[in-house]
């Protein structure tokens, strides 16, 4: 629980921060995976830069694009905003099944999303959403879609000098319903697996549907063959738990002391029929 | 912890075989791999720097590959140990013909010691998923004479 | 000296009884509270311990040079500097045991994770943690062994290569005739149980600052302790110095739940290292190696079997139980499963048993006491096998326990294992459990719900234990306690206790004690514990004895100081017929008055002195308990499960509690709600699991689950009230009720919840898997 000596920056600024960073500088947010692991020394990082306090990085706004998360925004804030409770509520409903109120309290958007941790809840969501991440360096800003952001288990697309500067999740047209159903791991409170949907029905019959699972395996996924199986039928229970037998379709599932691979399948799916049977019973 | 499972290459068994008999590839297809020194026969000495996450250590160990059964069958040791804890993976890679190249079976035990073993109890299954992942990777770009640690620039697109 | 007083507030109303709030709070909430760390000597230095990665290997070679070579590095230790330092001592015995010596810091062998191999000493502990880094064992690994009968197989690898069969004792106990029980029996069932090992995890780690004062040839150490004083015996004895040269201080301490009750290697090593570089050495114990090196509790996997008629009476029950020690015995290690022994019979009048209890070496942490020690075992096997053979005779869970109940005319009750109940009414404990949670109607719901296909579960358990650490023969090291009451000048009063409360709350509760005894304020009372150059020898806290034993102390040396009191006043008031309350002595005929501030005074003062009486005003008792407590009660769960995923949801959680006399209502809530959270996380998520290679895979909280706050169901609390007779305050002790109440009840009301498919039982932690694989594989074998 004794941390290796590093050098710590608290910059004033954005840019100053993508310098600092720029020049191997390792980003800390909420510092709420990156500290204990330093704790443990698992993680030795020569310079943290501060980043989880740029006022810069901390906010919620809409525009015509979707709702813009900045990356220093709490899950904290991200639960408790009215504009995403309002326009975009699969995001908060996520953010509010984070760890605990501590963890919430200082932990970030960004700094979670970058980590990328293969049970973090906020992927499921970001994949059944479309989300876009957007990367910042020093030099330029590139925008990457949550599908091609994570690639595997705390692997992402950011480059050493990138970091995440803000999430773009989409204004949910009026018949959309969405949830977030998780089954927790009791000790840490990750997603054992977590499954975020997605649905709109129009003239009774589905006419959008997206889910997105994590936990399950090695990395966050779109389930798109429980996708293909629900667009167009009427969404009855019968064809929802059909479908969602399919959530686990070229999964490699995950094994560990909480949950074996064969039981972390068999809960993705009866998660993935509650989360789309929540979602449609919340579009109308 | 088992570790079982296939992987499909696209390459040719034989060439597959030369592959993973050839200390040069193993030592850019061994994730994080920093030196691999032949010490005997079939032996080398393994310098390994694990980075995943912010997670960062250094290992000192050896890779011993023994129980030949050319071309199809044998057995890999890796094994080291460094300040963050040890680890260990013993298997048995079964190499079969199919169409689209070589399917390699694994069937093995991995096991992990120390620091690691007591707090990364969660992500011991995907981190050793990950690395044989990126181990074949690695393994097929040479056998296609690509530099193994460019990473494919098709996995990241701008929207 | 001044003989202006203040006099002291009186007040008839009684405290005890009273809800009043923990006086110890606001320093707690405020952060403000002294504890180990915050033990700051100027010039200290800081130890950090260099640990085995290994559960087994030999040590070929350690280099320490790297580490010396760093700057700030003041020296390092290995085994071979200390190994004429005195071993950790373990105080329990039995006929036959084998005792390893356990050095403080391992020697030419590692035996569990985390064993310490070397200590480093530096500037600061950052410095003494990148040195620690530094150091290089060279390890020849050996093949572990990390689970009892793993370790009892033939073949297993030696722990301690000089004991092959890793047997430390093989102990027997036989009450009755359990063989002609079991030969005429009409029903026997049998079950293997486990009990895991589980980690206690107080707030506060542990932690030792030692400081030696070589001018005095003096050792001064904080230590976070349940048992200063014994704490002090025992290093002064393994540190070889004269005990009145060790002054040792228990400061404010997080928890200990029993794994403090202790005396452990890191505070011989830190007082070695105080006294080789005379300057003073802390060390903080990390969460990481509390997890590893701090004892862990249970451990048991059991064999039971039980006798009984058709009509549902018990008539014997047989034990085989293996207790997993771990490499070593710390002070109590192999007594704790003989704890067990004792507890067998539970509530029930039984009088035929057989106990046989094997204590073996595994290349784990050792165990030891852990909230309930040894009798959680217990009462859940017991309660776990009267479930089993409800269900074989197909009666009610609740009619077999009534029907075998020790009845509330049978006290004193002797046991078939020796022991003696004081008092109880088990019946009435059960009754108004099942009253409050309306037991019959939920057998109602619970047929509905099972039409639904829905799977509720409703379980009990009706718990017994042995309180108040206890009469001194039956202890390992004395069961008295002691206690001073000081009236100072000023009329204000002090009390010194032998106990040593880490969460307790007897400063308030021993003050309202006081309080009425003296008839003054409660606020004018402070209570001192916790320092051997303060306070008079005791014992410490653990085993529910502080109130029962502790607080007895304190009320009969009240006793002593109130008969002085009346003596005094009779002086002041020239009469002989005085009676002293009300904090005032009053002359029966006269009603003229002497407060107690004026007599303090003068008591001081000391220009005359009533005949044969000291200057001064204070007493000073021990109490000898002449027998354990047993409180006693019925839990009751009523749980659901979701049959897609084995999840279980506690419906309703009601605990009725004989306790004796409660003296601060708030209190004990809060040690019932602390010990049912306990109980419920061994029943459903804690778990300390070793894998076959010796590592201990759940190491941190990230693994490790604990309960919650927030995964804790509303309790719904009710008492009966049996005093004890046997200390005249009438109270039993409430530490430990709450965690083995809790445990079979949670147990018992998801096997019952699966009953119906042919569960019959289920190990704990109870996880979903589990429960889901067993839906899964009953599911379609509904028993009728």
């Amino acid at each position: 629980m004794i941390p290796n000596s590093f050098e710590y920056s608290a910059p004033a600024s954005l840019s100053e921060a993508l310098g600092l960073i720029a020049a191997g500088g390792k980003p800390l947010g909420g510092g709420m995976s990156l500290i204990p692991m330093m704790k443990l020394r698992l993680a030795a990082p020569e310079h943290l830069v501060d980043i989880g306090r740029l006022t810069e990085l901390s906010y919620i706004r809409e525009s015509a694009e979707g709702i813009h998360i900045g990356a220093g925004c709490t899950h904290f804030a991200v639960e408790s905003s009215a504009l995403l409770m309002g326009k975009c509520p699969l995001i908060a409903e996520t953010a509010n099944y984070i760890g605990d109120i501590q963890v919430r309290n200082m932990g970030t958007i960004g700094g979670s999303v970058a980590h990328a941790d293969p049970a973090a809840d906020y992927p499921a969501a970001l994949q059944a959403l479309e989300a876009t991440i957007v990367l910042k360096s020093a030099k330029k800003e590139r925008k990457v879609s949550a599908a091609k952001f994570f690639i595997d288990t705390f692997t992402t697309a950011l480059k050493e000098d990138e970091i995440v500067s803000e999430i773009i999740v989409p204004l949910e047209a009026g018949l959309t319903g969405t949830s977030y159903q998780k089954f927790l791991q009791p000790a840490s409170g990750f997603a054992i697996v977590g499954v975020a949907a997605r649905a709109r029905r129009e003239g009774g019959k589905i006419s959008l549907i997206r889910v997105g699972v994590t936990g399950l395996s090695g990395n966050s996924f779109r389930a798109t063959k429980v996708e293909a199986a629900l667009l167009g039928s009427a969404g009855t229970d019968a064809e929802v738990t059909a479908a969602a037998a399919h959530a686990t379709d070229g999964a490699d599932a995950s094994s560990d002391l909480h949950a074996s691979a064969e039981y972390r399948a068999h809960l993705a799916r009866i998660y993935t029929a509650r989360a789309i049977s929540a979602a449609l019973s919340r579009t109308a | 912890m088992k570790v079982t499972g296939a992987r499909e290459l696209p390459i040719k068994p034989e060439r597959a075989w030369e592959l993973l008999q050839d200390p040069a590839v193993l030592s850019k297809a061994i994730p994080g791999c920093q030196s691999l020194v032949r010490i005997g026969e079939n032996q080398y000495e393994l310098k390994l720097k694990m980075l995943l996450a912010s997670l960062s250590g250094d290992f000192l160990g050896k890779v011993t590959l023994t129980d030949h059964e050319a071309p199809t069958k044998f057995r890999m040791i890796v094994e080291g140990s460094g300040k963050i804890g040890f680890l260990k993976g013993e298997g048995v890679l079964t190499l079969s013909s199919i169409l689209q190249g070589t399917e390699v079976a694994y069937d093995g035990e991995a096991q992990i010691g120390g620091k690691m073993a007591s707090v990364g109890q969660r992500l011991v299954d995907t981190t050793a998923k990950l690395m044989i992942k990126r181990f074949f990777k690695k393994l097929v770009k040479q056998g296609f004479g690509q530099d193994p640690d460019v990473e494919d620039e098709e996995e990241t697109d701008d929207v | 000296m001044a003989t202006t007083t203040t006099p002291t507030t009186t007040k008839t109303e009684k405290y005890v009884g009273q809800r009043l709030r923990r006086r110890e709070d606001p320093r707690f909430i405020t952060g403000t509270a002294t504890y180990v760390e915050d033990i700051k000597l100027p010039g200290a230095y800081y130890a950090g311990m260099v640990r085995s990665p290994h559960g087994a290997a030999k040590i070929r070679s350690i280099d320490v040079s790297k580490a010396l070579a760093r700057p700030g590095v003041i020296a390092v230790y290995t085994g071979q500097d200390t190994k004429n330092v005195g071993g950790v001592i373990c105080g329990a015995d039995l006929p036959g045991l084998r005792k390893p010596h356990h050095y403080i810091l391992a020697v030419d062998r590692v035996y569990f994770p985390g064993h310490p191999v070397a200590v480093v000493v530096a500037t600061d502990k950052y410095i003494a943690a990148d040195a620690a880094d530094d150091i290089e064992v060279d390890y020849e690994v050996t093949q572990a062994v990390t689970h009892p009968e793993k370790a009892l197989a033939p073949g297993a690898p030696a722990v301690h290569p000089e004991w092959p069969d890793n047997t430390a004792f093989v102990f027997h106990q036989v009450g009755g005739d359990p063989d002609k029980a079991f030969a005429e029996a009409e029903v026997i069932v049998k079950q293997r149980i486990t009990s895991q090992r589980l980690v206690a995890n107080p707030m506060e780690t542990r932690g030792v600052v030692a400081d030696w004062r070589a001018a005095d040839r003096t050792l001064h150490i904080h230590t976070s302790t349940q048992i200063p004083h014994l704490a002090r015996t025992l290093l002064s004895i393994m540190l070889g110095l004269e005990e009145n040269r060790v002054h040792l201080v228990a400061p404010m301490v997080g928890g200990g739940f029993g794994c403090k009750l202790n005396v452990y290697a890191e505070e011989a090593i830190v007082a070695f290292v105080s006294m080789k570089l005379n300057k003073p050495v802390k060390w903080i114990e990390t969460r990481r190696e509390n997890f590893m090196t701090t004892i862990q509790g249970r451990g048991h996997v059991d064999y039971y079997e039980l006798a009984a008629k058709k009509d549902g009476t018990v008539t014997g029950i047989k034990l085989k139980l293996i207790q997993d020690l771990g490499a070593y015995h710390q002070l109590l290690t192999p007594a704790i499963p003989t704890l067990s022994v004792l507890m067998m019979p539970g509530l029930y009048n039984v009088r035929n048993i057989k106990a046989e209890v094997v204590g073996v070496f595994t290349n784990c942490v050792p165990t030891d006491a852990y909230r309930g020690a040894g009798r959680p075992e217990a009462t859940h096997g017991i309660e776990r096998m009267m479930d089993i053979l409800a269900a074989e005779l197909k009666m009610d869970p609740a009619e077999l326990r009534r029907k075998n109940f020790v009845g509330k005319d049978q006290f004193p009750f002797a046991t078939a294992t020796g022991l003696n109940y004081d008092s109880g009414d088990y019946a009435a404990t059960l009754d108004k459990a099942m009253q409050i949670s309306d037991y019959a109607g939920l057998r109602k719901q619970q047929v509905e719900a099972r039409k639904q296909g829905r799977l509720m579960g409703i379980g009990l358990s009706t718990y017994g234990e042995i309180c108040a650490m206890g009469p001194s023969p039956a202890t390992p090291a004395g069961g008295w306690e002691s206690a001073t009451v000081r009236i100072e000048p000023s009329g204000k009063v002090t009390v010194l206790t032998g106990i040593s409360p880490h969460g307790q709350g007897e400063e308030t509760t021993f003050a309202q004690i006081a309080a009425d005894e003296l008839g003054v304020h409660v606020d004018d009372i402070t209570v001192i514990h916790g320092d051997t150059a303060i306070v008079q020898y005791g014992i410490g806290t653990f085993g529910s004895r502080g109130t029962a034993v502790g607080g007895t102390a304190v009320y009969i040396a009240l006793q002593d100081l109130k008969d002085k009191i009346t003596r005094w006043g009779a002086m002041f008031l020239n009469s002989e017929d005085v009676h002293f309350a009300g904090g005032v002595v009053t002359d029966n005929k006269t009603g003229q008055t002497v407060a107690l501030g004026t007599i303090a005074a003068a008591a001081y003062r000391a220009m005359k002195l009533p005949p044969g009486m000291d200057p001064g005003l204070m007493a000073t008792k021990f109490f000898e308990p002449s027998n354990f407590t047993y409180p006693f009660g019925a839990h009751i769960v009523v749980s659901e499960i979701d049959p897609a995923t084995g999840q279980i949801e506690i419906r309703r959680y009601v605990a009725v509690d004989d306790i004796g006399n409660i003296l601060n209502p708030l209190i004990v809530d809060g040690q019932l709600h602390g010990g049912v959270a306990q109980g419920l996380g061994q029943a459903l998520w804690e778990n300390a699991v070793y894998d076959d290679n010796g590592q201990l895979i759940t190491g941190e909280f990230m693994d490790y689950a604990m309960p919650k706050a927030s995964t804790m169901p509303w309790i719904e609390s009710a008492h009966t009230c049996t005093p004890s007779p046997v200390n005249p305050l009438g109270v039993k002790g409430v530490g430990e009720a709450g965690t083995i109440g809790s445990t079979p009840a949670m147990v018992n009301s998801v096997v019952d919840a699966l009953s119906h498919l042919g569960v019959r039982h289920i190990d704990m932690p109870l996880t979903p898997e589990k429960i889901w694989k067993l839906v899964s594989t009953h599911a379609g074998s509904q028993a009728a």
